[in-house]
């Protein structure tokens, strides 16, 4: 559960060339330990967001404007070096395609030693004990046969676990997870929001838990922040979301679940 | 494999080979004149008969095959790691280098090759040394064919540059420099092989063409370009039919590099 403490705050508004408003003055906090989540549909600017938080909208022709403090800082400040000496080693991000966020020609060994070596120097002794360790994290037990494998011979639940072991392996403060169930079966997709809620039990990492699955999110997330075009249209706490909506998108989100349960008891609870 | 790109593996070892050691195949230096024997038919002594300077055909087919073969891929290395570096810093960084980048190309694509390489190679002086010539024709080759292995590669980096990895990699804080050796360069591995390859065959027939037209690699040294100026004289071809043995090389060469390396091409793009 949270401390209370914020490590991020922001209040953010995100233009694309030719598209204004993508996000529109989105405030969201995140304290220590939490797992926040944001759904909203297709297009409705998630991504976005953490691509902001992330100082990664120049990628996509981006601009943001507002401010993000993160563990005290404005990110909107720093220079592209500071972002990166920030980036993977206190803020992390997991994608949602396991297999195309992972380079097909190298090793599994090799991307984690590049992350490693993204913010660390050290022996190689070093490395390889802080990436098998990161792999035992995300149950990945047998790491050392892991690391000469191609991402192409990974089943998509071990590829996912490997990229999160990638974004866990410098211990970030913070860990934006981009829908990083939606292309999993439902079984893996379970046991990938097991491991995030124990990520967040063992390590106190806060999770930006990104998602369209409402069933996913409240399952795992402290906290739910529903985005509806570019805007934060309802915060609250999960039992607040899923018994009392406010707003009536939120209602036509929790009507819409397949099989709806009429409590939020019934929804199978994994961070609690 | 298919028996046909078996055949054509077999045939080009065997020809690099017979090239590479053209000093102890080769009968005779390229230069060695038999006076006695001007425009000889083919003999046990001279397999492909001799030129009306008295030079054996058959050495001077094996030592042309060695400047064409071996200067071609050199050609063609220059012209990918200049396409590679264009084309891949178009690519990767976007925005308006990229923009300036391809509208060079294009300008580039846009002229006739091969009227372009005429021009340029005639600006550059042709009393020239034999090895300058070499020198020259080549590098001439490689500087001026790089843009359509520009355009592809340039692709290629853009689509890496969209990647998830990439965006992964710079999520997790890699510098740039770790990105492009690590990320794009190992992705656009398959890509610039297939340029490189299938360049080889582009610049043997360019390195002909020049050498037709005396624009090429120098006497003496020989070359399938200015052993292809042989045939000229048709009714002397017509009257000695051995003397198209450095066309049949040529095709033979270039269709085998066709059919080698088509696949290639196929599975990179």
């Amino acid at each position: 559960m949270s401390s209370g403490e914020n490590i991020l705050s922001a209040n953010i508004s995100v233009d694309y060339p030719g598209k204004k408003g993508v996000l529109r003055d989105v405030a969201l906090d995140i304290a220590q330990g939490e797992i926040l989540g944001l759904v909203g549909e297709s297009g409705s600017g998630k991504s976005t967001l953490s691509l902001a938080i992330l100082g990664l909208l120049n990628l996509k022709g981006g601009t943001a404007r507002g401010n993000m403090a993160f563990l005290g800082r404005e990110l909107t400040t720093l220079s592209e070096r500071e972002m990166r000496s920030i980036r993977g080693r206190q803020l992390s991000l997991v994608l949602q395609s396991p297999h195309s966020s992972l380079n097909p020609a190298l090793k599994i060994g090799t991307q984690l030693t590049e992350a490693w070596k993204a913010h660390a120097q050290g022996s190689r002794v070093q490395c390889r004990r802080d990436i098998l360790s990161a792999l035992q994290m995300v149950s990945l037990l047998d790491g050392e046969s892991l690391l000469n494998r191609r991402p192409s011979e990974l089943s998509v639940g071990q590829a996912q676990r490997v990229l999160i072991a990638l974004a866990i392996l410098h211990r970030p403060v913070l860990l934006i997870a981009d829908e990083p169930t939606s292309a999993l079966d439902m079984i893996t997709q379970s046991e990938i929001l097991r491991l995030f809620a124990r990520l967040n039990r063992e390590l106190r990492m806060s999770i930006l838990f990104i998602s369209h699955d409402l069933l996913a999110v409240a399952s795992l997330c402290h906290r739910i922040a529903i985005l509806k075009d570019g805007e934060v249209v309802e915060c609250g706490s999960t039992e607040m979301i899923f018994n009392h909506p406010e707003h009536s998108y939120t209602r036509q989100l929790i009507a819409a679940l397949p099989a709806a349960p009429a409590r939020l008891e019934e929804v199978v609870v994994y961070s609690r | 494999m298919s028996r046909i790109r078996l055949v054509a593996i077999v045939f080009l070892a065997l020809t690099f080979s017979a090239v590479l050691f053209a000093d102890f195949v080769a009968p005779a230096p390229y230069a060695k004149q038999f006076r006695e024997v001007p425009n000889a038919a083919p003999s046990l002594k001279h397999l492909l008969g001799t030129d009306d300077l008295g030079r054996d055909s058959f050495s001077r087919l094996l030592y042309g095959s060695r400047v064409s073969l071996l200067l071609a891929p050199a050609a063609a290395l220059l012209s990918t790691l200049i396409a590679a570096f264009v084309g891949g810093s178009a690519g990767y960084l976007g925005g308006w280098f990229e923009r300036v980048a391809l509208a060079a190309t294009d300008l580039s694509l846009s002229l006739p090759w091969l009227f372009l390489l005429l021009t340029v190679r005639a600006l550059l002086p042709l009393n020239v040394a034999p090895v300058t010539s070499v020198v020259v024709t080549f590098a001439l080759l490689g500087v001026l064919g790089w843009s359509s292995s520009g355009r592809v590669i340039c692709s290629g980096a853009r689509a890496i540059r969209e990647s998830d990895f990439v965006l992964q990699a710079k999520a997790l804080g890699c510098a740039p420099h770790r990105l492009i050796l690590r990320q794009v360069l190992p992705n656009l591995q398959p890509v610039l092989s297939a340029q490189f390859w299938t360049s080889i065959p582009i610049f043997i027939i360019a390195e002909a063409n020049l050498g037709i037209l005396g624009l090429g690699v120098a006497e003496p040294l020989p070359s399938w370009g200015n052993l292809l100026r042989g045939l000229e004289n048709w009714p002397e071809v017509k009257a000695s039919p051995w003397k198209l043995a450095p066309i049949v090389a040529l095709i033979a060469v270039v269709s085998c590099f066709q059919l080698i390396f088509q696949k290639r091409e196929n599975l990179a793009s």
